[in-house]
């Protein structure tokens, strides 16, 4: 049975990797420019995407746990939320 | 844009880990402190001031949030059922601030935390005055919830009411964060607070949650037009991510009426500033 508990920790661990990644390659990115090298750029700016990703990585996990938990309502919410975030990536 | 000097690098750092600092006890980003020393103080152009600004929402709202939901503080099925509408609001402000001259961006943003000040001023005061009473018989809907208040001392039930009229104010919550790079946490809070009967430390948790997901939908947008200055974000995230982390842990037990009243004050400062600035 899927808890209360664990769409917790499964939405904590989701923010939390995604802003780990993003520091994890902000802090190359940043070494990597002030040593002059062309790669931080490339870094930088994946860092900053895998933080713009990471409220949506969590979205597409409330949509999961809600789904499973059988709450069919706040699963559609969290659909709606995540389609209009695909939109503001697109426009 | 400045050159990433030590001096601006130190202050970018210092500054954000103050908004962090700050914002994950009042849940607000940061943003409406951010722009204005982005523009003012390092001379940022203020579409990029916005873009970072968003970033570093999105920074401190992952960080707070992850523990805030752990906790239980935060309440992620009114946060999501709120968040269809901010989502759509700050589309809609993201698209039309790239159609709006700098200047007007300024006017719109100081005129805006005129009544912002007013109301968080005014918030602090009546919180400091009185406690509202918890558990009042309001009809159970999906929405309600609880959590563990430290500060109280114990569990803290509550009841959510008018999700209509929140849901209609949190589009004009979003569109502040696509138009003006401020997450909307400071319209969030009181609607939460005083429309929904959400406990102070469950809305501003809420409101948290809430606006990562606002500032991502503008902040995309940003991203990409090729509006994102990416050293100066990174140093702004990295500092917003280090108060953050301290701010959680370093501000959770304390009372955040008084840093409220505080906040009220230099609300209105920044307002004063910007709209100088713009006229």
């Amino acid at each position: 049975m899927f808890q209360e508990k664990d769409f917790a920790r499964l939405i904590q661990r989701t923010l939390l990797a995604g802003v780990f990644l993003s520091l994890f390659l902000l802090f190359a990115g940043l070494g990597l420019s002030i040593a002059g090298s062309p790669a931080g750029t490339g870094l930088l700016r994946a860092g900053v995407l895998a933080l713009l990703l990471t409220p949506a990585a969590r979205v597409v996990m409330l949509i999961y746990g809600y789904w499973r938990s059988g709450e069919k309502y706040f699963a559609l919410a969290s659909f709606v939320v995540l389609a209009l975030l695909l939109v503001s990536l697109l426009v | 844009m400045p050159e990433l000097s030590l001096l601006n690098f130190s202050a970018l750092l210092g500054f954000g880990a103050c908004i962090g600092l700050l914002g994950s006890a009042l849940g607000v980003g940061g943003g409406i402190f951010m722009v204005p020393f982005l523009v003012l103080a390092l001379k940022v152009p203020i579409h990029q001031a916005v873009a970072a600004s968003l970033a570093a929402i999105v920074a401190t709202s992952s960080a707070v949030a992850a523990v805030n939901v752990e906790r239980g503080l935060a309440n992620i099925r009114l946060g999501i059922t709120l968040e269809v509408t901010t989502a759509i609001g700050s589309i809609a402000g993201a698209l039309l601030a790239n159609r709006l001259p700098g200047s007007a961006v300024q006017l719109l943003f100081g005129l805006t935390l005129l009544p912002v000040s007013v109301l968080m001023f005014l918030k602090g005061r009546r919180s400091l005055e009185a406690r509202p009473a918890a558990g009042a018989a309001v009809k159970a809907s999906a929405f309600d919830s609880a959590f563990f208040d430290p500060a109280a001392g114990g569990h803290t039930p509550y009841a959510v009411k008018n999700m209509a009229p929140a849901s209609a104010i949190s589009f004009f919550a979003g569109s502040l964060s696509g138009l003006l790079g401020i997450g909307g946490g400071v319209v969030q809070v009181p609607v939460m607070n005083l429309l929904c009967g959400v406990p102070m430390k469950a809305a501003a948790a809420t409101s948290n949650f809430i606006i990562g997901v606002s500032a991502a939908a503008s902040a995309y947008v940003y991203f990409r037009k090729g509006l994102m200055p990416l050293e100066l974000t990174a140093v702004i995230v990295v500092g917003v991510l280090i108060g953050s982390f301290v701010g959680i842990y370093a501000l959770y037990r304390l009372r955040s009426e008084k840093l409220q009243m505080a906040f009220s004050a230099l609300t209105l400062l920044v307002a004063v500033k910007m709209l100088l600035k713009a006229f």
